[in-house]
């Protein structure tokens, strides 16, 4: 058995590692409160493109009535021959199954669709790591004329690119970068379509796994969902304590009002002059809207890795509490049974006399 | 002054938050194909937004300006939403940087060449720098 400066030790380095998740907790929760409001601060854009466009589409014909041609390419669709994946996933560990949930979406999608040619994009240093170890890297040559030009694919899955770091520091400039690019691709035929894999967060307790269609544009301002998983009601629960216990409203604030307003923007039931033709209008505002799911997806994303990492920081501080509760009994015991023991040595000694 | 009756309701709404919601006489409005005045009671509109200034004219409590790079606006009658992908107070821009978009513009302006979509892009970072500058250097 173990004796009692052992067992102390042991104690005193649970105690320490146990300040160090609380102390993660309550950093992760102070960084949750902060992605909560950019991703509630960045609902009217979002929504507004994409209710001006949707009353666009619904006033304009897509297809010129004239010419015959569809207004903007985006609205084309074709046969899903080779398709791009964008996996958000988090830049750090430590937030439990997070990652691997995504991670195994990802697979899950990619063993769904053996026909198809996938792109892997990576956006988020785990996804990264884990992609690149697992499939190829796309080959490009530089020497081309026009800068990168991609050479023939070698495997049905490939991994194009990826963004580390963008979700560290959120800005707007390359997220849009990265919807240019995915816009520029799917216009130049590189790719017949787009998905997106994240994790939706709505509030702590209601967040799940999405894998969503952003390219062909189908139907506007509906999300094109693909598939999802949802959090089990035992996660809920543990989620909703750890939000608790870290000041954090479990409830998502009020934005109904905000949001009803905003849906109305550019949908009036009245006859807009429209300044420039409709083509030039799709022009500027499919690849805005492109751009405002990917920052959606994206703030969300970073709010529910925070979320996610909280939870599993407040379990790891409860777990501590819990393995020091046990530590402290043992070591009671064999204090008291060293005790026991002198005595009955003192007892027996001097009955012997 | 124009009484509460007669004022515009201007929203200005970035990708990452909504900017400003404020009472308006008038508000003047970088549009690509050149710059449009709405006053109260203006027809019904939606048009897409070039580089330049937004103009607030509150009356008396004076005039408030944006720049504004790429968007879209709607007006209705009482009210104007700009939906802008950057906006910035003139006094926050950066001259320096800008100067440095302007070279890059002219940069990628040359070696364009026979491409169009390269030489319109390069054309877009030079509006955008030009009119960052212009708004820095028209400070009153």
């Amino acid at each position: 058995m173990a004796n009692v400066l052992d067992l102390r030790r042991r104690i005193r380095s649970v105690k320490n590692m146990r300040q160090i998740t609380k102390a993660m907790k309550m950093v992760s929760a102070a960084k949750l409160r902060r992605a909560q409001e950019r991703a509630l601060a960045a609902r009217p854009y979002a929504r507004m493109i994409a209710s001006v466009l949707e009353s666009l589409t619904r006033r304009v014909d897509i297809v010129d009535p004239v010419s015959g041609n569809v207004r903007h390419p985006l609205f084309l669709t074709r046969p899903e021959k080779r398709v791009l994946l964008l996996i958000v996933s988090g830049d750090k560990g430590f937030a439990g199954a997070f990652n691997a949930n995504i991670l195994k979406t990802a697979f899950q999608f990619i063993g769904a669709h053996p026909d198809k040619e996938i792109d892997i994009e990576a956006i988020g240093r785990k996804g990264r790591d884990t992609m690149r170890r697992r499939y190829p890297v796309a080959a490009y040559s530089e020497t081309a004329e026009a800068g990168r030009a991609r050479l023939p694919r070698q495997h049905a899955v490939e991994v194009v690119g990826d963004h580390p770091g963008m979700l560290g520091k959120l800005e707007t400039g390359r997220v849009q970068d990265l919807a240019h690019s995915v816009v520029e691709r799917y216009v130049g035929e590189e790719i017949d379509a787009a998905y997106i894999v994240y994790n939706e967060f709505k509030s702590v307790i209601s967040q799940r796994l999405v894998v969503e269609r952003i390219l062909p544009l189908m139907k506007i301002g509906i999300p094109q969902i693909a598939g999802t998983h949802e959090p089990t009601e035992k996660e809920k629960e543990r989620a909703a304590e750890a939000a608790l216990s870290a000041g954090i409203p479990i409830e998502p604030a009020d934005t109904a009002e905000a949001e009803e307003e905003a849906r109305k923007f550019g949908t009036a039931q009245v006859d807009y002059i429209y300044e420039q033709p409709a083509e030039e209008l799709f022009a500027g505002l499919l690849p805005q809207y492109i751009f405002s799911m990917l920052y959606h997806a994206m703030t969300e994303s970073v709010a529910a890795e925070h979320a996610a990492r909280m939870t599993a920081m407040d379990s790891a501080s409860n777990n501590a509490s819990d393995m020091i509760d046990s530590l402290t009994l043992t070591m009671n015991r064999v204090r008291q049974a060293a005790i026991t023991k002198e005595i009955i040595e003192i007892v027996s000694g001097a009955a012997a006399l | 002054m124009a009484d509460d009756a007669t004022q515009l309701r201007v929203r200005l709404v970035t990708p990452e938050r909504t900017l400003f919601e404020h009472a308006a006489v008038s508000v003047e409005l970088p549009s690509k194909s050149g710059y449009l005045e709405v006053l109260y009671g203006h027809a019904p509109l939606v048009a897409e937004l070039g580089a330049g200034d937004v103009t607030l004219h509150c009356g008396a409590e004076g005039d408030q300006r944006y720049n504004v790079s790429w968007g879209f606006v709607e007006v209705l009658p009482d009210r104007v939403t700009i939906l802008a992908s950057d906006a910035l107070k003139p006094e926050e821009i950066d001259v320096a940087r800008a100067g440095q978009q302007l070279d890059r513009g002219l940069e990628m302006w040359k070696k364009a060449g026979e491409s169009e979509e390269a030489y319109n892009e390069a054309l877009r970072v030079i509006a955008e720098a030009e009119a960052k500058m212009a708004s820095a250097a028209d400070k009153r």
